[in-house]
């Protein structure tokens, strides 16, 4: 057990030595970007005096590393700064955005694992018929189209044409749970592809598990059908998918740009685009520490899970 | 051979006579069964009847249909084979199975507990529901104790990977015992054993079938057959050639099959006390494995002196985990992580086979247990055997061919056998293949790390006969390293030497090591083998 505690503990400063390198990437980037925020400010009238005089109330015109060590000690103190845009502190933008972020994610996860484990078991239990044959080409061809192509798609079809659901969320603010409608589409879209490539691992999963001679003996010994199915075999199918599910997590809380932009979410997604258009660099980088930790955490999460499910393979770091 | 009809012939007439002092019904009968696969007979008229609290044993070399008859007793088949004759399971006939490999039918990703208490759970239905679980968990428990697995009670919250081999067996016999089996199949049970470990899995089989439970022991492990069986049958190629009473079968064995089977095995050349050079030279040797829980290393092996001379054969023997593989990679360059010198001929050898010249990797070959793992499944094995000469000798490639060709068909091993892949091979055929292939470096030392633990009594005869040959032909030129936990392949070496838990305790001529040990292990090993021995002794009166 020390050794799962000392792995954890490896892992976790190896995380903070990630997501410091990931920050500084970040400020390096945003840096190497053309323009500031004084010029994204100053707008369609680019006055080089009125430009250098937002600069210089910004603080701008500091060299690069004392910008990034002012923000950095802020950062020890808890404070993420404060947006060069709107002087609002980044912790709010941060907060505001997370929201809608955290309702799709946790809607997404709710339905995508019973619907991805239960799909894969199903397939694995009629290898080579017709149900595996049905779930396998749908899943493969659902899986090839890019999210934004189904948006589109999505959009055209259910919105447009028969005006079932709100074709975006514009208009809902933060309150998207007094607007079910408009979570629905966003939701498919964001489904789609994890569903496919769950089930999919689940599936190879369970029939490499329900082939193994130790089904066979939990078989031969008169355990019944489904106890065999979900409490011998659906364990050793799960490790190489809750690898996957972390990736998904990870991914819905720390990127779904594309999804937030096209039904117009105001999630972190919206909030990273903004503040990238606007060179706000503060909220970027307060972005990408959130980003950071919340990946470590996460996949931390996963291989321990990973590791009580596949005991053997043991924990590497 | 044409004496294939021989056993329908002989079983009638032989069974009432072995069937008179029992009267009991048989818990299962195979009558005349055949089981073919895309035509092939595995099986073949095979007519069986197993009796409560008997031991029946099957042997037979590896291939002669013993796993395949096995599992017919459990009602299981190949998948895809045709099935014809018949297999009759009294009412209450529950079967259990204690597979070669007992860690393969234990659920990686479960506690011990997951399968004994689902089995459980199953007997106490009738219960009320509160006291069911208490139920179970006395009914698991008393299992365990019954399969002689103490501290069972932390023993079920661990993994099958955190078990001993043996421990991981006995669990699967508990599975067994708790299911209330009337009859156990157990397959191979002592097969990799060393011998401490195989006279307790003996003691256990016999304490089941002394509880009244039918055992079916497919083994070809003739010590352990003859120390534990009361029916024995012969199988050679999906057919019963032989079956009677143990006792009977040993003292008059009527197939010649039956009497290869039995025969002595051979003995390396005269133990003359051959003074040749000291070809390899081990001296201050202390090796270590990295251990990432200590997060350092802990050493494994210490071997202060060791001497290997041209034209002898040095067996090194232990239990298993004594440090007798990790000595044989420290000699072939395969363990890095050690102190002290392996000496070719007076010049120290690099540690890692990369820091080997061409010269030096061809003087010292290894040849693994596993000789399937060994080969790369998808090229023949003629190919890999000729690449050695052209790797580490540089002969192009044609000659390599011919030469790997006389080399194999010189081991038994003809063309057609040797233009095969090496799934269309047999255990000992890949074995010979594996010889043959470091043979072809022209090596000085050959080290055969328990290349015979995993073959029948046949096969591992004909490769620690060939072994015999060519140390003899080849005369001085060649030598070898004989790693074993077998004491029996052991005394067919020159020298022995002794590891226990790492330490050399130690080493001297054959004949001074077996019949006169100095060490306290040396004597344990020699005891457990010959109380196998005098238990079929004292069985057979």
């Amino acid at each position: 057990m020390s050794g799962l505690r000392s792995f954890v503990a490896r892992r976790l400063l190896l995380g903070a030595a990630q997501t410091v390198a990931v920050v500084l990437l970040v400020f390096a980037l945003t840096e190497a970007l053309p323009g500031d925020a004084a010029v994204a400010l100053a707008g369609d009238q680019p006055d080089p005096a009125r430009i250098a005089a937002i600069r210089e109330t910004m603080h701008l015109d500091k060299p690069a590393y004392e910008r990034l060590a002012d923000w950095a000690t802020g950062l020890l103190h808890g404070d993420l700064g404060t947006s060069l845009v709107s002087g609002r502190p980044v912790g709010r933008y941060i907060a505001d955005g997370f929201g809608p972020t955290l309702l799709l994610a946790t809607l997404t996860l709710a339905l995508l694992v019973p619907l991805g484990f239960g799909l894969g078991v199903l397939a694995a239990r009629h290898e080579g018929r017709l149900a595996d044959r049905l779930i396998s080409s749908v899943t493969l061809a659902v899986y090839a189209v890019p999210e934004f192509a189904l948006g589109v798609l999505l959009v055209t079809v259910l919105a447009l044409q028969l005006a079932w659901l709100p074709p975006t969320a514009v208009g809902y603010g933060t309150d998207l749970l007094g607007h079910p409608a408009a979570l629905v589409l966003p939701v498919l879209v964001l489904l789609a592809r994890p569903v496919c490539s769950l089930s999919r691992l689940v599936r190879a999963g369970m029939i490499d598990a329900l082939a193994s001679p130790y089904v066979a003996q939990a078989r031969r010994y008169g355990i019944s059908g489904p106890r065999v199915r979900y409490t011998h075999a659906l364990p050793n199918a799960l490790a190489p998918a809750v690898q996957q599910l972390a990736r998904t997590v990870d991914w819905l809380l720390c990127g779904v740009i594309v999804v937030e932009a096209l039904y117009v979410i105001p999630g972190l997604g919206t909030v990273l685009l903004n503040a990238v258009a606007e060179r706000d660099v503060p909220v970027v980088q307060g972005l990408a520490v959130v980003f950071g930790v919340l990946t470590v955490v996460i996949n931390l999460g996963a291989d321990l899970v990973a590791h009580r499910l596949a005991p053997r393979a043991g924990v590497a770091a | 051979m044409d004496d294939s009809a021989e056993p329908l012939a002989e079983a009638p007439a032989e069974e009432p006579q072995s069937q008179t002092p029992v009267t009991e019904e048989p818990l299962v009968e195979l009558r005349e069964l055949r089981v073919e696969i895309d035509g092939r007979a595995i099986v073949d008229g095979v007519t069986l009847r197993v009796v409560p609290g008997k031991i029946t044993a099957l042997v037979g070399a590896s291939g002669s249909g013993k796993t395949t008859t096995g599992l017919a007793l459990l009602g299981e088949f190949p998948p895809g084979a045709r099935v014809t004759g018949e297999v009759r399971r009294a009412a209450d006939g529950l079967v259990g199975y204690v597979p070669q490999h007992p860690a393969a039918v234990l659920n990686p990703a479960r506690r011990i507990s997951a399968l004994l208490t689902d089995i459980a759970r199953a007997q106490v239905g009738h219960l009320p529901r509160a006291q069911r679980r208490a139920a179970a968990r006395e009914r698991v428990l008393r299992a365990l104790a019954e399969a002689q697995l103490p501290d069972a009670e932390a023993l079920l919250r661990r993994h099958p990977h955190q078990l001993s081999g043996g421990q991981q067996q006995r669990v699967v016999l508990a599975q067994a015992l708790l299911l209330g089996a009337r009859i156990i199949v157990a397959d191979e049970p002592t097969t990799g054993q060393d011998a401490l470990t195989k006279s307790r899995v003996v003691e256990q089989l016999a304490a089941v079938a002394a509880r009244g439970i039918a055992v079916v022991l497919l083994s070809h492990d003739l010590d352990v057959v003859r120390a534990l069986a009361d029916e024995v049958i012969v199988m050679r190629a999906g057919r019963v050639v032989e079956s009677g009473p143990a006792q009977r079968l040993w003292s008059a064995p009527r197939h010649p099959w039956t009497r290869e089977l039995l025969a002595e095995q051979p003995q390396f050349t005269a133990q003359e006390g051959s003074a040749g050079q000291p070809v390899l030279q081990v001296r201050d040797l202390v090796a270590r494995h990295r251990d990432p829980s200590a997060r350092g290393s802990t050493e494994v092996l210490r071997t202060p002196r060791l001497d290997l001379h041209s034209g002898e054969c040095l067996a090194v023997v232990g239990r298993s985990g004594s440090g007798k593989t990790t000595l044989a990679r420290c000699l072939a360059g395969l363990h890095r992580d050690h102190d002290g010198e392996v000496l070719l001929d007076g010049v120290p050898l690099p540690r890692s086979l990369r820091g080997r010249s061409r010269a030096q990797l061809a003087a010292v070959q290894y040849v693994f247990q596993d000789a399937r793992a060994a080969f790369d499944e998808h090229r023949p094995v003629l190919h890999q055997v000729a690449r050695t000469a052209v790797r580490l000798r540089g002969t192009d490639p044609a000659a390599a061919t011919r030469e790997a060709l006389a080399t194999l068909s010189g081991l038994g091993l003809d063309e057609d056998l040797a233009r095969r892949r090496p799934g269309r091979l047999s255990g000992g055929e890949l074995q010979r293949a594996a010889l043959a292939r470091a043979l072809l470096a022209r090596p000085r030392v050959l080290v055969c790390d328990e290349i015979t633990s995993g073959l029948d009594t046949v096969t591992r005869r004909g490769i620690l006969d060939l072994l015999t040959t060519l140390l003899h032909d080849r005369d001085d030129d060649l030598s070898l390293v004989l790693i074993t936990h077998d004491l029996d392949t052991a005394a067919l070496a020159h020298h022995i030497a002794v590891l226990d838990a790492g330490e050399l305790v130690e080493q001297g001529s054959a004949g001074q090591v077996l019949t006169a040990p100095r060490h306290p292990f040396t004597r344990s090993l020699l005891e457990s083998t010959d109380r196998r021995r005098a238990g079929q002794a004292s069985s057979a009166v």
